[in-house]
């Protein structure tokens, strides 16, 4: 690792400074299961690291039936895998959380470290996705919302504005919803998905998120509004799954096929929907 | 037998489990300098120009070295390589440039200011490709090497080893057979993978000694190879190696210490320390050579093998520590454990611009089983018999003949097949979960000899103390299979004393007397008898200083429970402890002196082969032979294979301690279905592009299946207490049991391995459109 | 620039001026001599750093050196008290769930973190434990019933 200053700002405000001094070669610092990595990888060389867990707020979840869940930027993966709000409302995130990576990683990684990093693949995209989970950043200039669909621009890249910091997630509720998260992955525990998905059953219809099969987690809106039109049958099963196969853009990589991961799309799809019939 | 076949508890154990074992990375000493090495980019490349001006101007650097400067050549059977590239970087991520300095970030940083121009050369990325005469050469010189007698390297080709095998006539043998086949395997490159990535550390004082400290399984071997290259006289070189956190071979050789010795003598009194980051390990260390295999094969209806012809080329990488001796070892074994009567082999070594091959676990033999075994299945399909009753009618017995010609004198190959068929419950298929998740077993068996020089030797010294405990001085190296415990209960049966007195030292050559090296399984087998030798020599002189103290004939006496005991008069008695310094008279006079036994052991009668033929009486020291079971599950729609259940079951001649037999067993079985399913290096351009944990999967806890270890004992003649080694054997049948099993479950043959989801569903779809045509 | 940091190590109190580009893994092992906890991959990949923070396992290598201020750590050298085993060691001991012992302090801590919350887990929710500690040698069966057995015998205290 190269020689870099710590900080541990004690609230938003001198955070923001740091983010203002620094400018890009400031690096918002978290759970710091990635950020530690690419440090020691000299993938990045900040010149401060800014480490948000000492600010006051941001270790909060809270839920209630009108207003949904929020979820706080410091809260770790176990913390949201094993709340029993998140297991009782969101079972697909619960499950998402516990997916990733290690029990010691879960411990650390945060749930808002994940969405901002903006990987194709991450675990608990597809379920907030499918749930319209909203993304709040602050900044001096006051507080943005950012649907999370908005909120990935591409590989690694988001809507963030320079300064603006993620204090939370809110997933507006859900009642009456019923989802399957699928991880497909090489090895069953501790590795990155080579596909995920969140199939979810809303009372306004059906919801189709995937990662890893387009350089964002997306929805698939077709599949959505052929599903919408009417009864699942078999026939329809049938039909999404070629449909959603054709609204994905998946690459080879040195984790699978393109031809791989176009194959298992359908199978998730066709096995959530048949589970959720 | 009161300490031998006991499940003794393992003498490390405690110390491992409150992080007191230590390892070479836990040596943190005073004034220690940090190394860090400069890479080659490029797979194949001239080094026209270094330029270490701006690194040694980095405040905090203190040395910074080339390969100019030591050009001296080693290596174990083939003296091909240097420690730093001289003149051509012949693999991505060669040693070309080293430092020493203060902290690790300068290290870090002052690489980052070494500048070295290349002019890239052609590459050979393929050992095909390799072997062709236009090829490019990647060590033009390769006639001029210094190499091993019964090593035949090639000039002017890539090709470091050509091993060939005549036995009967193959062609009149297929042209007579009902059925002939021929099958074709890849093996890629894999790595070993211990927990504990390299490490070591040098001294150097400027009476001109040097101490080496590193993660070392042969720390014999690597005094050799230093000393060769540095020209360090023996006795002023010391290589020491404590608890080594895996090795499966990957330690075996000289790598990173050749390094650091160059950085120490030019910093004299001052350690340099240099650790394998992860993504070192799988690049610089050693790894698994990948291999291409192609088997002939002539079978009778009634299931009698008459002939085998088979090609293996090794992809041996850009050096060959080990690799020209894995390529003779899989020449050896290649008609497998079965008693076939015509057997031709040609079993090449080819240098590539890869990752430098090592010898890993099975030395070969994991490699070559995954197309032995597999075969053994397509061929019984081919004649339409059960596989097993092909393996029954042709699995070597006592009196059998191996493809060298060896007449077996033990054989526990039926015993093992039979238990194994038994455990996996053969004879009741696998019953599919649903119409997509399909289930199947599979068997393959496996076999093993030492590949050692036939000479190689081992020696030991058990230490009488002044209370009646020992010292046991042994180089057999505890790299986490249990050998500590293991040499303990030899010594401890043999001196008819409990384990408990007993303490062992080890890894260090100044110290613990001469061990060729910790490989090969050979530890139990080679130090065992060594250490047998030595406490025999012990008891031999107690007796003949207890004919004196006891007045009685030394026929007379014997060694009991810690005693010199009369045998006719069990009354007279002495405890051994009486004997540690000699004997003492009233006079004040003495005799005799501290108690001390010293063994040492060479099999004897262990022959080479010969050259033309590959033919020999007796080259292998022993032949351990056993089987894997295993029951899959495979998911057809998402390629997913879950292995359900492995078993085990070899013949070990004697099973010292139970207990870590069958730990050994058991991580055996885990290891092969880690390479059955998701192992492989993959190369691009010379270039791994999974070099990390993160794409590089071992298996975890949740991969682990259900695990029945089993074993047989036919004694080995020749073994301390009929024992033979195990320790590699044990993984050998573990990835074709597993392709087997797949087959079963699906119907699709995997010629390549790791078997992944992705193959699983492509090799599918080509079988629905295969059978819609 | 260093930074102060205040923390307990098997709860004894600890004061250090350390650098920011250090991991707490590199401050157990150099600055404390702590070599325990070993590192395997440097990346949170393996497990064999696992130390327990504020009673959960975590990877010490992906701690930055100032993050320390204020932790309370438990490393493999705080578990044995009076030179006696605690459960977990002593069946990791009795079933020989070790081989060359260079991951097990990671297994032992992430198995005491586990019976400490949990102590009488189930066997998926023990394997769920220990999936971030690679093992190369023992397959994990001896592990996950030394787990099992430590268990049965009273959990993660002594």
């Amino acid at each position: 690792m190269k020689a870099f200053e710590y900080f541990a700002p004690a609230s938003l405000e001198e955070a923001f400074d740091l983010l203002d001094r620094f400018g890009p070669e400031g690096k918002l610092f978290n759970g710091g299961t990635d950020v530690v990595i690419q440090l020691r990888d000299h993938l990045i060389a900040p010149k401060a690291v800014i480490d948000i867990k000492r600010i006051p707020g941001l270790k909060t979840l809270t839920y209630d039936p009108q207003g949904g869940l929020t979820i706080g930027a410091c809260m770790t993966m176990n913390e949201i895998g094993n709340d029993p709000q998140v297991i009782a409302h969101y079972p697909t995130l619960a499950k998402a959380a516990l997916s990733v990576g290690s029990k010691q990683v879960r411990n650390r990684a945060t749930c808002i470290g994940n969405i901002v990093n903006a990987s194709p693949l991450a675990d608990t995209s597809t379920p907030l996705l499918a749930h319209n989970a909203v993304v709040i950043a602050r900044s001096r200039e006051g507080e943005r919302s950012i649907p999370l669909e908005e909120f990935f621009v591409f590989v690694r890249k988001t809507s963030l504005k320079p300064g603006e910091i993620v204090t939370a997630i809110q997933v507006p509720p859900a009642p009456g919803s019923r989802g399957e998260f699928t991880k497909i992955s090489r090895r069953r525990e501790v590795d990155l998905s080579t596909i995920c998905a969140t199939i979810l059953k809303a009372e306004d219809g059906w919801r189709v998120a995937y990662g890893s099969v387009a350089p964002t987690p997306i929805r698939l809106k077709k599949t959505e509004a052929l599903l919408n039109e009417g009864p699942l049958t078999d026939a329809v099963i049938e039909e999404a799954v070629e449909l959603a196969r054709s609204e994905v853009s998946p690459i080879d990589d040195v984790r699978a096929t393109k031809a791989y991961r176009l194959e298992v799309v359908g199978v998730v799809l066709a096995r959530s929907l048949r589970a959720l019939m | 037998m009161k300490s031998v076949g006991v499940s003794y508890q393992r003498v490390d154990a405690i110390k491992k489990v409150t992080g007191q074992a230590t390892y070479v990375d836990d040596i943190i000493m005073p004034r220690m300098l940090y190394a860090q090495v400069k890479r080659s980019p490029y797979p194949h490349a001239k080094i026209l120009k270094i330029d270490i001006s701006k690194a040694q101007a980095l405040p905090g650097v203190r040395s910074v070295i080339t390969g100019d400067e030591y050009t001296k050549r080693c290596g174990l059977y083939l003296e091909d390589k240097n420690f730093l590239a001289v003149g051509t970087a012949k693999y991505r991520g060669e040693a070309v440039a080293a430092v020493a300095a203060e902290t690790p970030e300068i290290a870090d940083e002052a690489v980052s200011l070494i500048e070295v121009e290349y002019e890239e050369l052609p590459a050979v990325l393929n050992a095909l490709e390799g072997m062709k005469p236009d090829a490019p050469l990647i060590h033009p010189d390769l006639h001029t090497y210094k190499v091993a007698p019964i090593f035949h390297p090639k000039p002017h080709t890539n090709i470091s080893h050509h091993y060939k095998l005549r036995k009967g006539d193959v062609d009149a043998a297929f042209a007579q057979c009902d059925v002939v086949t021929e099958n074709s395997y890849y093996i890629p490159h894999v790595q070993h993978v211990p927990l504990e990535p390299h490490c070591a550390v040098a001294q150097y004082e400027l009476d001109g000694k040097i101490t080496v400290w590193g993660s070392i399984q042969s720390p014999y071997a690597v005094r050799q190879a230093l000393s060769t290259a540095f020209d360090i006289p023996l006795n002023k070189l010391r290589v020491i190696s404590p608890y080594v956190g895996g090795g499966f071979g990957a330690k075996a050789g000289t790598t990173l210490e050749g390094i650091i010795i160059p950085l120490a003598k030019r910093n004299p009194g001052r350690p340099v320390k240099l650790c394998y980051s992860r993504e070192d390990e799988f690049e610089n260390s050693y790894v698994r050579q990948g291999l291409h295999a192609k088997i002939k094969t002539g079978i009778n209806k009634d299931g009698k093998i008459m002939a085998v012809k088979t090609e293996f080329v090794w992809d041996g990488g850009a050096y060959t520590e080990y690799g020209v001796n894995i390529t003779k070892a899989g020449g050896w074994a290649s008609a497998g454990p079965y008693d076939i009567p015509n057997v031709w082999t040609d079993s090449y070594c080819v240098y590539t611009n890869h990752p430098v091959g090592g010898p890993y676990r099975g030395f070969g033999m994991c490699e070559i089983h995954f197309a032995i075994e597999q075969n053994i299945d397509e061929v019984a399909e081919a004649i339409g018999m059960d596989p097993m009753d092909v393996r029954r009618i042709n699995g070597l017995r006592v009196g059998g003949v191996t493809g060298t010609g060896e007449v077996m004198e033990v054989s526990g190959f039926h015993d093992c097949l039979e238990q194994v068929v038994k455990d996996i419950e053969y004879d009741k298929p696998a019953v599919d979960v649903s119409p997509t998740i399909k289930r199947g077993k599979g068997i393959a068996a496996g076999w093993k000899s030492p590949s050692q020089p036939t000479n190689a030797g081992s020696s030991a010294i058990i230490r009488m103390n002044e209370d009646g405990t020992y010292i046991l001085m042994t180089s057999g190296q505890e790299i986490g299979q249990g050998s500590e415990t293991a040499l303990i209960q030899i010594a401890a049966e043999t001196l008819d004393v409990d384990p408990d007195l007993i303490s062992c030292r080890f890894g260090d050559t100044d110290h613990t007397p001469y061990e060729w090296q910790t490989v090969a399984s050979r530890t139990t087998y080679c130090a065992g008898n060594a250490i047998k030798l030595a406490c025999e020599d012990l008891k031999n002189k107690i007796l003949d200083m207890a004919q004196i103290k006891l007045g009685a004939w030394k026929r007379d006496l014997e060694i009991k429970d810690g005693y010199v005991v009369h045998k006719i008069y069990p009354d007279r008695k002495v405890p051994l402890s009486e004997f540690a310094l000699g004997l003492a008279f009233p006079d004040g006079s003495g005799v005799g002196g501290p108690a001390i036994g010293v063994g040492t052991f060479t099999l004897e009668n262990n022959l080479n082969v010969d050259h033309e033929t590959g033919m020999g009486s007796h080259p292998a020291a022993f032949w351990t032979i056993g089987f894997n079971g295993a029951e899959v599950e495979v998911d057809t729609e998402t390629g997913r294979i879950k292995v359900l259940k492995m078993c085990s079951c070899f013949d070990a001649g004697k099973v010292i301690n139970p207990l870590t037999y069958t730990c050994q067993a058991e991580g055996a079985m885990v290891q092969s279905l880690g390479t059955a399913l998701f192992e492989e290096l993959k190369l691009k351009d010379g270039k791994i592009l999974n070099k990390s944990f993160v794409d590089y999967k071992i298996p975890t806890a949740d991969d682990a299946p259900e695990l029945i270890v089993k074993y047989v004992e036919h004694a080995e003649p020749t073994g301390p207490y009929g024992a033979r080694g195990v320790g590699e054997p044990l993984m050998v049948p573990g990835a074709p049991a597993i392709a087997n099993a797949v087959y079963d479950a699906i119907g699709v043959r995997f010629s390549r391995m790791p078997i992944t989801p992705d193959d699983v569903l492509r090799a599918l779809r080509e079988k629905r459109e295969r059978e819609a045509t | 620039m260093k930074y102060r940091v205040n923390f307990f190590v098997n709860e004894e109190p600890v004061e250090l001026y350390v650098d920011a580009n250090k991991t707490m893994l590199r401050v157990l092992r150099e600055e404390l001599a702590l070599t325990g906890t070993k590192e395997g991959c440097g990346a949170g990949e393996c497990g064999a750093c696992t130390v327990i923070v504020d009673g959960k396992p975590i990877n010490a290598c992906l701690v930055l050196a100032p993050e320390l201020d204020g932790m309370h750590i438990t490393t493999v050298e705080g578990l044995a008290k009076d030179g006696q085993l605690t459960n977990v060691q002593q069946a990791f001991v009795d079933l020989a769930a070790l081989q060359c012992g260079f991951c097990t302090p990671g297994f032992i801590m992430s198995a005491t973190a586990l019976l400490q919350e949990n102590p009488s887990p189930s066997r998926d929710e023990i394997v769920d434990a220990i999936s971030g500690n690679l093992c190369r040698c023992t397959g994990y069966a001896r592990i996950i019933e030394a787990i099992e057995l430590a268990a049965r015998k009273g959990g993660g205290q002594t």
